[in-house]
């Protein structure tokens, strides 16, 4: 009996302990990570917060160090005359709480919103792989449950084709709302905010992948001396990917952070559905991008046929495949948290990322505060022409900006019954001095990609001002002078943003896997990623892809 | 003096308390009120989604919505899509490999601990906790578990002075570590209700076969084991059908990769319907899902049946 007792004592713990474990977790949340044992970032860390973006995983790595508040900018109104009273705007946003990132700024800024409007502002938060589903389903059902959401770019497609959110255009210059500046975000950035010449996404995070590299190792003369002797030039930021190979290997299996272990040349993530096929695309640009061909990657605009197994996708692919060598091997399961821990503990001499990683390095528990470069994504020295199919040489490395990730953004719904108010609130979130906060602050995941983001002479935000938010003046002056480079570049990678763009983009994902892992040559693996293209373009319609394709592009 | 048992209403039951005939149906209505929710259950939550899902199969599907009337078209492509056999071969293995490990494990474990030892309760209760996890925890789990660099299971076979192995990132090892984790939250299962029709053997037979001269294999093989079979058909039988629509554990851990090493069936069709919102296909591959599950049933059903009509 008394065994019976403590069998029924354990199950019953077990249970709770079950119901508290995995209830926050729901079964179709695949893209969301638990972090790993043993990760001295976050037992370093005090209170670990939920930190990461791009794609919108969710990942502990360091603290929040950086405490600095976005000013409150509007007014409260008089019970009676306020605008928006009794109204209620729903916003659906990745998970992350309320001090994570994207969801952040959002409960920050309520109090503020409600006293000026009246209005009410809730807040649902979804995992990344749900919150898409819901969208969809909300506004195919037309049931307008949500007046906003903060969308992946890449989504644009599907919703405005759909015909399932408004523009804002008739809202933007209307003085009852905020004001905010359009041109204030860079070309790049502000070529997702738009959809066939209307304002669609209202700015607010700003994705690019940049290249990163431990400046202490790069600037140091023994090393320089080393590398001078055992390759040929000299040691500097790699402008080539050429360079950015030598450099890999020269520091791969070198002890780089004191602990006497040898550590990585480069770290990246290339987990199945931890976004490996971003850094694809941006490693690839300028093997396929160039000035005689500066839109034509994913499709041949009058054919729609896949170019993905072109010559210069081909080089491309096995250039990163040679890569690998220098990286773990456990990056082929890296989600981009693990792949930046592993940069964040001084593990690795490069890679290319988001802008989440150059804030996060300057978080207490970051081992490479101080010692972060950030630069333009290397270039190549010719690229293939898909228009004309031919290999182009160039006399300066051909370097390609990009927007790959998600620029997190609110759209407003169209079966929204608040459409104003909603306005209202991104447009409060959006204005320069909310944004400048929210760029340099770590935990919240709004990435740099306006004027007043980047320190003069590219920009007019002061050097003050990323010292107060915990950066390392130098680290800061280095990292909004990539993304003001990559952002401003002459070239841009061109964003998929037609219906079923995730579609075509799982498929390079799971291809790119496999080429990673040796399941397929690289030849191989495009050729399959381009098989499934056609496969999805036909399945959609491969006219209306095709409408949609040239729309983005504009070349309609 | 015996007393026939009254039954209020309900002439089935009648039938059968006075050993009448069963097909001998009652007018009475109060019966089929009683069976309405029950009726109304199967038909909201059993029928009307099957029915939908077989309407739906015949529409593709543009955002989201239904597009166009295309046929046997979706079903035409689970004929020719690699991407699917990949998926189906994964779930085969998988299915072959954890459930035939889990009923050899379980099986074993529940023999074991059904002996009089010492710490046999504390030993159950710990033994079942796995199963009362949810299985995403587990898949997260076994991240952790798993994790290359300096996860625990690798630190201990370095210590041991073996090589650590590549458990998530190669497409050899990724499954191995999916089934593993799978067998880790089913085996209690299997052990827990082994245990329970072990401790219903009858004890005399035991007794008798020692007065015998039976030896403990000879008991195993002659008593035990064809007394528990139709209970080990029963288990398999939940075990098959629950491994087939395995989800949680793969989507946690690794998404399927690396490639598509580990994407079984229920994540391809996750991702079919609610990332491509590709809803008509994802219709297909359920009901092709269920026409499998459904054959597997039937025939251990057939042969549940065939025991315990043997076994009288």
């Amino acid at each position: 009996m008394r065994g019976f007792k403590f069998l029924s004592v354990l199950l019953v713990l077990s249970m709770i302990l079950a119901a508290c474990g995995g209830g926050g977790a729901p079964a179709a949340a695949p893209a969301e990570q638990a972090a790993p044992a043993g990760e001295a970032a976050a037992e370093e860390a005090p209170e670990a917060e939920a930190t990461a973006i791009p794609g919108g995983e969710t990942y502990a790595t360091v603290t929040e160090g950086s405490d600095i508040l976005p000013p409150v900018l509007v007014e409260p109104c008089e019970p009676g005359s306020c605008p928006f009273e009794g109204q209620t705007v729903t916003v659906i946003v990745n998970t992350a709480g309320s001090k994570g990132p994207i969801s952040g700024p959002f409960y920050e800024v309520r109090e503020e919103f409600e006293a000026a409007t009246g209005a009410t502002l809730e807040i649902v938060e979804v995992p990344e792989a749900e919150h898409f589903p819901k969208l969809m389903t909300d506004v195919t059902t037309g049931t307008g449950q949500y007046d906003t959401s903060i969308a992946g770019a890449w989504w644009v497609g599907d919703l405005v084709e759909g015909d399932f959110i408004i523009s804002y255009d008739d809202y933007f210059d209307d003085p009852r709302f905020p004001q905010w500046d359009y041109e204030d975000v860079q070309s790049g950035p502000r070529s997702l905010l738009e959809y066939g010449g209307k304002k669609y996404m209202v700015a607010n995070d700003h994705d690019g992948q940049v290249m990163y590299y431990r400046r202490d190792l790069i600037e140091d003369p023994e090393h320089q001396a080393a590398f001078l002797e055992e390759y040929g030039y000299e040691l500097g930021v790699p402008q080539t990917w050429d360079q950015f190979r030598d450099v890999a290997e020269y520091f791969d299996g070198k002890d780089l952070n004191g602990d006497g272990t040898p550590d990585d040349g480069l770290t990246l993530h290339l987990k199945v559905g931890g976004q490996g096929m971003f850094h694809f695309m941006s490693f690839s640009a300028p093997f396929v991008i160039g000035p005689d061909n500066p839109k034509l990657y994913w499709f041949d605009p009058e054919t729609m046929d896949p170019l993905m197994a072109s010559p210069g996708h081909l080089r491309a692919m096995e250039t990163l495949v040679d890569l690998l060598q220098f990286g773990p091997e456990a990056m082929m399961a890296w989600s981009l948290g693990e792949s930046w821990d592993h940069f964040l503990r001084g593990q690795a001499a490069l890679t290319f990322t988001w802008g989440d990683l150059g804030s996060l390095a300057q978080e207490e528990g970051s081992q490479v505060r101080g010692k972060t470069g950030a630069a333009l994504m290397p270039g190549t020295m010719e690229y293939f022409d898909a228009a004309a199919g031919e290999w182009k040489a160039t006399e300066t490395p051909n370097m390609v900006g990009n927007t790959t990730g998600g620029s997190w953004s609110g759209v407003i719904s169209k079966f929204s019954d608040a459409p104003e108010a909603t306005y209202y609130l991104l447009a409060l979130m959006a204005t320069k001095e909310k944004s400048l906060i929210y760029a340099q602050r770590g935990w919240d995941g709004v990435d740099p990609g306006r004027f007043s983001h980047y320190l003069p002479p590219e920009g007019t935000a002061s050097l003050d001002g990323y010292v107060a938010a915990g950066w390392d003046g130098q680290d800061a002056t280095d990292y909004t002078k990539a993304y003001h480079d990559n952002f401003g570049a002459e070239l841009q990678f061109p964003y998929l943003r037609i219906p079923g763009a995730f579609e075509y983009w799982n498929s390079l994902d799971i291809h790119l896997s496999e080429a990673a892992t040796g399941q397929k040559t690289p030849e191989e693996a495009l050729q399959a990623t381009a098989d499934d293209f056609d496969a999805i373009t036909d399945r959609l319609g491969r006219d209306l892809q095709q409408a949609s394709y040239k729309a983005s592009l504009g070349l309609e | 003096m015996a007393q026939e048992p009254v039954i209020p209403s309900g002439g089935v039951l009648n039938d059968v308390a006075q050993g009448g005939n069963v097909a001998r149906r009652t007018k009475d209505p109060t019966g089929m009120f009683f069976l309405l929710p029950a009726a109304v259950w199967v038909l909201l939550f059993t029928i009307f989604p099957l029915l939908y899902a077989l309407y739906t199969s015949f529409w593709s599907f543009r955002f989201g919505q239904r597009n166009q009337f295309v046929g046997l078209d979706n079903f035409v492509r689970l004929f020719t899509d690699a991407n699917l056999h990949s998926a189906l071969r994964v779930t085969l293995t998988f299915v072959i490999v954890t459930v035939v490990v889990e009923m050899l494990v379980g099986f074993g474990l529940a023999l074991l601990l059904n002996q009089e030892i010492r710490g046999k309760s504390v030993l159950r209760a710990i033994m079942v906790l796995p199963l009362f996890a949810t299985p995403v925890g587990m898949g997260f789990l076994g991240i952790t578990l798993f994790y290359e660099i300096n996860g625990p299971i690798n630190v201990f076979l370095r210590t041991l002075g073996i090589e650590g192995i590549p458990w998530l990132s190669t497409p050899q090892w990724a499954p191995v570590a999916v089934m593993l984790i799978d067998i880790w939250q089913w085996t209690p299962f299997v052990f827990l209700v082994s245990l329970a029709a072990l401790q219903g053997l009858p004890v005399d037979l035991y007794e008798a076969a020692e007065v015998d001269g039976a030896s403990g294999w000879d008991s195993f093989r002659n008593i035990t084991l064809p007394l528990m079979t139709p209970t080990l058909w029963l288990i398999l039988l939940l075990r098959l059908v629950e491994a087939f629509k395995v989800f949680d554990i793969p989507a946690s851990m690794t998404l399927g990769g690396p490639g598509r090493a580990t994407e079984v069936y229920s994540l391809f069709t996750y991702r079919t319907a609610l990332r491509f919102f590709d809803h008509g296909y994802a219709a297909a591959q359920g009901i092709l899902l269920l026409f499998i599950v459904m054959l597997i049933v039937t025939l251990l059903f057939g042969r549940i049946r065939e025991l315990y009509e043997v076994g009288g």
